[in-house]
């Protein structure tokens, strides 16, 4: 499956839309400064909102893609995701699994690598955003409500992996 | 000839970031991202509904703080990218106040914000105003636009400040009205920090 793109410009707002979803560009730095600040905000659970929020609002995203494209098979609705991910300069990704759960491998990852640019590798995982993203992927591929799977990052690109793994359990 | 804004925002308008065989955008010195704006208005109500009074201002900084530096490091790129010397440049010819004028004329191309200088007095103060920015719609409580503070700053900082990359943290920029909290614009003001 390939996603279809469609990259439109509101003239009178300047708004961006890609498959009628408002998005704008940022950089590394501001993904690997979001990251480090809820690191240091980890007593107010920040990684957790983070993981939430990134889960919710691309669980949005992509079931909005399958509903208009009608997509059913389980493998479609997870590649609209794997898919996704690569098309929002976030990386590349290979996923293994079914609904009990599965294993991803991050092979390039904009907010790993964007860390180690910015501060040098790190002694611990900190892509709590990925966490987020793969829970969404999940839930949308088996039609499961948020937060049924938990996603943790066991291999870490930015703590000196040669690449990520999450794996990725029901809750 | 200064920088003719319809015609910046009209040509950048235009320009679309494609990730490579490797899922990444490499652009403008930088890894660049292009994600939904609910996520990042999501992410940034949660976080501040769960910050207790005493905290929200610790976050409303690490919030600017992230958009001060991806303004600081990728606006450098952009205004030496050869997008911004083909377009922008060849109208130049106020020095800074033109960069500056083509800075927001391109926040605008790019869906930032739909924004333009005010005022300007050279290296001491900028006025700016926003007619539509993406913060806007976040539903929070008080004024929201906490990137295009960052981003006003990282620019005045890269006008007036030292060269890059020591000129970090010379200006400070506050935001007086905003759309969120019900004026017709947003309002942002640069001065020495």
């Amino acid at each position: 499956m390939a996603l279809r793109l469609e990259y439109s410009h509101d003239d009178e707002t300047h708004r961006n839309f890609l498959n009628g979803q408002p998005v704008v560009m940022h950089s590394h730095h501001y993904l690997a400064l979001i990251t480090k600040l809820v690191e240091d905000l980890a007593d107010m659970s920040a990684p957790e909102i983070l993981r939430d929020a990134v889960e919710d609002t691309m669980r949005a995203v992509f079931d909005d893609y399958i509903a208009k494209n009608g997509l059913t098979s389980a493998q479609d609705r997870c590649n609209v995701g794997r898919e996704y991910f690569s098309v929002f300069g976030l990386g590349k990704m290979v996923i293994t699994g079914d609904e009990n759960g599965g294993e991803i491998r991050l092979l390039r990852s904009h907010v790993d690598e964007g860390w180690v640019k910015k501060w040098g590798v790190h002694n611990k995982p900190i892509n709590h955003f990925t966490c987020g993203y793969v829970a969404a992927m999940f839930g949308a591929a088996f039609n499961k409500p948020a937060r049924s799977y938990v996603v943790t990052e066991v291999a870490s690109i930015a703590a000196g992996d040669s690449e990520g793994k999450f794996i990725v359990k029901t809750s | 000839m200064t920088v003719m804004r319809d015609t910046v925002v009209k040509s950048l308008a235009r320009v679309t970031v494609q990730a490579d065989e490797n899922g990444l955008i490499p652009e403008y010195e930088v890894l660049v991202n292009l994600l939904p704006v609910a996520l990042l208005n999501t992410f940034m109500e949660r976080i501040m509904a769960a910050a207790p009074p005493e905290r929200k201002a610790e976050v409303e900084a690490g919030l600017v703080r992230a958009a001060y530096e991806c303004g600081y490091h990728t606006g450098c790129g952009i205004i030496t990218s050869d997008i911004f010397n083909e377009v922008v440049l060849p109208m130049v010819t106020e020095g800074e106040k033109d960069i500056l004028r083509g800075a927001y004329a391109a926040f605008t191309a790019w869906g930032w914000a739909k924004s333009g200088i005010v005022q300007l007095k050279e290296a001491e103060k900028m006025v700016i105003r926003a007619f539509d920015y993406y913060e806007a719609d976040s539903g929070g409580d008080g004024l929201r636009g906490f990137m295009l503070r960052g981003l006003s700053q990282a620019f005045f900082d890269l006008a007036y400040a030292d060269p890059y990359p020591d000129g970090m943290d010379t200006f400070v920029c506050h935001q007086t009205k905003g759309i969120e909290a019900g004026d017709p614009y947003g309002e942002f003001i640069v001065v020495k920090k």
